[in-house]
C-alpha cells in the first residue's frame, strides 16, 4: 500500500508550515501558543470546530425557539390537534397514527412524532441532553482515568496490578453491551451508594455509565505516560528535594499530562455522544419522555418509511456533531503533537 | 392471566371489519393441492403460518396466544369451545365428554361421562383417570393457569403433599364406565370455562410425565396432531387419524406448517403469498401499508377480548379522592389514544370488553364521563382537581417499555399536567413492570394496565383486577389496592350462576366500578388478521374471541 510520504491534512503547504514552525521555535514560543498557532493554520479543523459551536449554540437556544417560534415545549402532546398548512387544516397525528411531516414553518418545522410532539423542539432539547451527557461523561472519564492511570503508573507494584487487571476486566466487555446491562439494571431502582442516591431516570445515570465504560480507553495510555514520566530527571530532582508522592503527582506529573488530556477530551466527548445515542436508542440511556437524539431515533425507527423525518433528522444531527467534533479533535491532536499526523494513502 | 401481545383469547365478539372478497391471481403460492368442498370452503391442501412461536408445547405449561392458537386443535378437553368463526366461539360444547356435565343442585359437583371408544393421536384410549392426571401435572408443574382450577376440592391437600401423583380428593374417576366426578369447594361456574382451555385437556398418563415436556410427544385427542421439527423454528399440524368427535369438525386442510420468522419478514411473505397467515400484527410502517393496499385480505377484530385502562391507586394521594379519579376519567381523550395505537383502538368506558355483548351483557350507555369517541372535558377535570384539594401535587405515571406503552404513558403524563397535577413518568422494562406496580410498597399512584380475557366469564376480568380477594396476592393485579363493595358482592353472588343468565347483573357491577371511577378505561385493542390470497377468507377465516383464529376453520380457495 502506501509507501510514499504521508501527507498532513491541512490546506497549508508542508514546506511553508515547516518553515513557520522553525520560525516559531526561534521566537521561543511555549507549547500552548505553538499548538494554537498550528490549530489556526488547520482551516478544516477550524471550520468543523465552528460547526460544532454552531450546533451547541442552536441547542442552547432551544427554549427561545420553543417559546417564540414553535409555541410548544418538548413534552407537550398534540395528538388530536390540527394546524394550518398551506391554508388547509391538517392533523398533527392522523387517525391511523402517522404524524405530520416537516411543515417548514414555525410550528412543526421538522414534523411531529407519534405523540404529536414537535420534533424540531425535541431535537434542540435533545441536543442539550446529548451534549450534556457527552461532555459530562467525558469529564467523568478523564477524572477517573487520571486518578487510576496516575496511581497505577506512579506507584507500580500491586496498585498497578489491581488497577490494570480491573481495567482489563472492564475492557473485556464491549462498551455497548456493558452500558446496556448497567443502564437496564440501574433504570429501576437508580443508584444508591452510601448517602448518595441517584434516581433511575436521572441523566446522571447515563453520564456515570458512559464515564465508567470508557475509562480503560484513556486510563491505559495515561498510565503508560506516567510510567515514563516518573523516570524523568525532573521527577528525580523533585524526589531528591524531599517532595512527597502526592506533591510530585500534582506538581510534576499532572502538568505533563495536560496536553494528552486536551487531545483526548474531544474524542471522549464524541465517543460519549455516540454511546449515549446507542444506549438511548436501545432504551437503556436517557429515560423517556426526556428527549435525546438517541431516544428520538428510537421512537421513530418503526415509522422509517411513513415518517422518515423522525429518524433522518436526529441521525443527521448526530452525524454532524460527531463529525465536527472528530475533525476538530484531530486538529487539536495535530496541533499538540505534530508527529501524530492524519495520514492519507496516495 | 394473559397479557397483551402474548395472550390467549377467550371471550367473544364479532366486530370483524372490512369483509371483502380476496383478490385473485397470485404467484409464488405456498399452498398446495386441494380437493372437494365442505360447507363453506374447500377441504385438503396445506397452509403455512408465520408465528412468533409458542412459549411451550406442553399443554399444561402454555400461556401465550401463539401457543393457544397452535395447540387448541391438538388438545381437546372434556368440554370445549365451539369451533366456528365469530361470537359462537364463546359457547361451551361437549368435547371428550359425551354431553355437558350434570351439575348438582348446589352447583358444587360436576359429573362427566367420556365418549366411548375415543383415542389419543397415538392410539392410546382416553381414560377417565387422565383428567385427574392432567390436573396433577398442571398443579405440580405450576402451570400458568393452575389457579383456575384451585376451586376443585382437595387441591390444598394436593399442594401440601408435594407429590405429583398424590390424590386430588375432589376428583373421582371410573375408567370402566368413563365417569368423572369433580367436587368443588364452592359453586363456581368459572370451573367449566377453565377446563375447556388447552391446559385442562386430558392427556394419557403413560405419555405425559410429571415434568414439562416440550418435544411435542404428549399426544392429544384433538382434531390435529403435532410434530415438531425444531422447537424454535418449525412444527407441523396434521390430521389426527384417530379423531372422531361429533360436534367438533375435522380440520379442513390436511397440513399446517408453522415457521418462525420476524414480523416484517412474515408480513412480506404474506404479501407475496409465501405464507398464508401470521399470528402477529404487522408492525410499524407495514400496518398502514397492509391496511391500505391489502384490505381485501386483512381483518381487524378485538380478539382476544381486552380492555385498556389507567389504574389509580386508591390508597395513595391524590387518587384516594373520588374527584381526582373522576378528573382523569373526564380528561381522557380516547381519540388521542387511538392514534397512539395506530387506529387499532375502539374507544369505550366499559370495563368489560364488548365481547360480552354476545352473552347478553349491556354496555354502559351513556358513559358518565362523556362520549368516549369525543374529546375529553379538560375544564371539568381541572375543576375536579381543584375541588380535590390536591392541585399541583407530584404524580408519577408508571408505564413499561413495550411499544406503544411508552407513548401511552407519556400521553397520561401530559394529560395530568394539563389538569393541574405535576406529573412525571417512570418507564420500566415490561418483564418487571406488573410485578413492581403490583407491590403495595411500590405505592404506584397511576399508570398503564390492560387485561386480556382468559375465558368468557365476566369474573375473569373482575376477580383478578378489582376484587378484595386479589389483594391477598403479592404482587397483585388489583393495582387500585382497594375493592369496590359491589364487585366483591357480585363475585360472591354471581359466580355460581351461568354468566349469560345474569349478564345484566354483571353489567351493573361494571357500571358501579366506572361510576366510582375505580379505573379510567379508554379502549379495546383491535388485533389484526392478515391472510394470503390463497385462503378463502369469506368462508373460513376462523376469527373469533376464544381461539383468536381457529385453524380448524382455515381452508383454501
Amino acid at each position: 500500500m502506501a509507501t510514499e510520504p504521508a501527507t498532513e491534512l491541512t490546506f497549508g503547504d508542508p514546506g511553508v508550515l515547516a518553515a513557520e514552525d522553525a520560525r516559531d521555535r526561534v521566537a521561543g514560543l511555549g507549547p500552548w501558543r505553538l499548538a494554537l498557532r498550528r490549530l489556526k493554520r488547520n482551516k478544516v479543523a477550524l471550520a468543523f470546530g465552528a460547526l460544532f459551536v454552531l450546533i451547541v449554540l442552536l441547542c442552547l437556544a432551544a427554549p427561545l425557539y420553543a417559546d417564540h417560534v414553535a409555541h410548544t415545549d418538548p413534552f407537550k402532546n398534540h395528538l388530536t390537534d390540527q394546524i394550518n398548512v398551506g391554508g388547509k387544516l391538517t392533523d398533527v397525528v392522523a387517525p391511523d397514527g402517522i404524524p405530520i411531516g416537516p411543515t417548514w414553518h414555525g410550528r412543526f418545522f421538522l414534523g411531529a412524532d407519534g405523540n404529536g410532539r414537535d420534533i424540531a423542539v425535541r431535537l434542540l432539547y435533545g441536543g442539550r441532553t446529548s451534549l450534556l451527557i457527552g461532555a459530562g461523561a467525558a469529564i467523568g472519564t478523564i477524572l477517573l482515568s487520571i486518578l487510576l492511570g496516575t496511581i497505577a503508573g506512579y506507584f507500580r507494584g500491586w496498585p498497578d496490578t489491581i488497577v490494570s487487571r480491573s481495567l482489563d476486566i472492564l475492557w473485556a466487555f464491549p462498551p455497548l453491551l456493558l452500558g446496556l446491562a448497567l443502564g437496564t439494571a440501574l433504570a429501576l431502582g437508580g443508584l444508591k451508594i452510601g448517602p448518595i442516591s441517584i434516581a433511575g431516570d436521572s441523566k446522571l445515570i447515563p453520564i456515570l455509565i458512559i464515564s465508567v465504560v470508557q475509562v480503560p480507553y484513556m486510563a491505559r495510555p495515561l498510565r503508560g505516560q506516567v510510567l515514563a514520566l516518573r523516570e524523568k530527571e525532573f521527577v528525580e530532582a523533585a524526589r531528591s528535594q524531599g517532595a512527597s508522592s502526592l506533591q510530585i503527582m500534582f506538581s510534576e506529573i499532572l502538568p505533563n499530562l495536560v496536553s494528552t488530556i486536551v487531545v483526548f477530551f474531544p474524542l471522549m466527548v464524541v465517543n460519549a455522544i455516540g454511546l449515549e445515542a446507542a444506549l438511548s436508542f436501545l432504551g437503556a440511556g436517557v429515560r423517556p419522555p426526556n428527549p435525546s437524539w438517541g431516544t428520538i431515533l428510537g421512537e421513530g425507527i418503526s415509522r422509517i418509511v411513513t415518517a422518515p423525518h423522525q429518524t433522518i433528522v436526529p441521525g443527521l444531527m448526530l452525524v454532524l456533531t460527531v463529525l465536527s467534533l472528530n475533525v476538530f479533535g484531530d486538529g487539536v491532536r495535530d496541533a499538540f503533537d505534530p508527529r501524530a499526523k492524519v495520514r492519507v494513502d496516495r | 392471566m394473559r397479557r397483551v401481545g402474548n395472550v390467549l383469547a377467550v371471550v367473544g365478539l364479532t366486530a370483524i371489519t372490512g369483509l371483502g372478497v380476496a383478490a385473485c391471481g397470485s404467484s409464488n403460492k405456498s399452498s398446495s393441492g386441494s380437493s372437494g368442498t365442505s360447507g363453506g370452503g374447500k377441504t385438503g391442501g396445506s397452509v403455512r403460518i408465520g408465528s412468533a412461536f409458542p412459549d411451550a408445547y406442553d399443554p399444561v405449561m402454555i400461556q401465550t396466544t401463539q401457543a393457544n392458537e397452535a395447540l387448541q386443535g391438538v388438545y381437546t378437553g372434556l368440554v370445549t369451545y365451539k369451533h366456528v368463526s365469530g361470537a359462537g366461539q364463546n359457547d361451551l360444547i361437549p368435547g371428550l365428554a359425551e354431553a355437558m356435565p350434570t351439575v348438582s343442585s348446589d352447583g358444587k359437583t360436576y359429573t362427566f361421562k367420556l365418549r366411548p371408544g375415543i383415542k389419543y393421536s397415538d392410539g392410546t384410549p382416553v381414560k377417565a383417570s387422565d383428567f385427574e392426571h392432567t390436573q396433577q401435572r398442571l398443579h405440580y408443574l405450576g402451570g400458568p393457569f393452575a389457579s383456575f382450577t384451585n376451586v376443585i376440592a382437595g387441591m390444598d391437600a394436593f399442594a401440601k403433599a408435594k407429590k405429583p401423583d398424590a390424590d386430588i380428593s375432589g376428583i373421582t374417576s371410573d375408567d370402566a364406565t368413563g365417569t368423572i366426578t369433580v367436587k368443588l369447594t364452592k359453586a363456581d361456574t368459572k370451573f367449566l370455562f377453565a377446563i375447556a382451555l388447552v391446559s385442562g385437556a386430558p392427556t394419557p398418563a403413560a405419555k405425559s410425565p410429571y415434568k414439562a415436556t416440550n418435544d411435542g410427544t404428549i399426544p392429544g385427542a384433538g382434531p390435529f396432531q403435532i410434530a415438531i421439527q425444531n422447537p424454535t423454528r418449525q412444527f407441523t399440524l396434521t390430521k389426527n387419524p384417530n379423531f372422531s368427535v361429533d360436534g367438533i369438525p375435522a380440520p379442513k386442510v390436511d397440513k399446517i406448517t408453522v415457521v418462525k420468522e420476524t414480523v416484517p419478514k412474515m408480513t412480506q411473505d404474506i404479501i407475496n403469498n409465501k405464507l398464508d397467515f401470521m399470528t402477529e400484527d404487522p408492525a410499524g410502517d407495514d400496518l398502514p401499508l397492509v391496511r391500505a393496499k391489502y384490505a381485501d385480505r386483512f381483518r381487524l377484530a378485538p380478539n382476544p377480548p381486552n380492555t385498556y385502562w389507567f389504574f389509580m391507586n386508591e390508597t395513595t394521594k391524590p387518587f384516594d379522592k373520588l374527584e381526582a379519579r373522576q378528573a382523569v376519567n373526564y380528561a381522557i381523550d380516547s381519540r388521542a389514544l387511538a392514534r397512539i395505537f395506530g387506529g387499532r383502538l375502539q374507544p369505550t368506558c366499559n370495563f368489560l370488553p364488548p365481547g360480552y355483548a354476545g352473552n347478553g351483557y349491556e354496555k354502559i350507555d351513556p358513559c358518565p364521563y362523556g362520549d368516549p369517541n369525543g374529546p375529553g372535558d379538560i375544564a371539568k377535570a381541572k375543576q375536579l382537581v381543584q375541588q380535590s384539594g390536591d392541585a399541583g401535587m407530584s404524580v408519577t405515571v408508571w408505564g413499561n417499555n413495550k411499544d406503544p406503552r411508552p407513548a401511552i404513558t407519556d400521553y397520561l403524563r401530559d394529560l395530568l399536567n394539563q389538569i393541574g397535577f405535576k406529573a412525571k413518568s417512570k418507564i420500566l422494562d415490561q418483564q418487571v413492570y406488573f410485578g413492581t406496580v403490583g407491590l403495595a410498597k411500590t405505592k404506584a399512584q397511576i399508570g398503564f394496565t390492560d387485561w386480556f380475557s382468559d375465558f368468557p366469564h365476566p369474573a375473569d376480568f373482575f376477580e383478578p383486577n378489582a376484587s378484595k380477594a386479589a389483594l391477598a396476592s403479592s404482587p397483585t393485579f388489583n393495582f387500585q389496592f382497594s375493592s369496590n363493595p359491589a364487585v366483591d358482592a357480585a363475585l360472591t353472588k354471581l359466580n355460581p350462576q351461568d354468566p349469560k343468565s345474569v349478564a345484566a347483573e354483571w353489567a351493573k357491577v361494571d357500571k358501579a366500578m366506572i361510576d366510582n371511577a375505580d379505573v379510567a378505561v379508554y379502549g379495546n385493542e383491535l388485533s389484526t388478521n392478515f391472510f394470503s390470497e390463497n385462503i378463502d377468507i369469506d368462508n373460513c377465516n376462523g376469527i373469533g374471541p376464544v381461539y383468536k383464529t381457529d385453524w380448524l376453520q382455515f381452508c383454501l380457495k
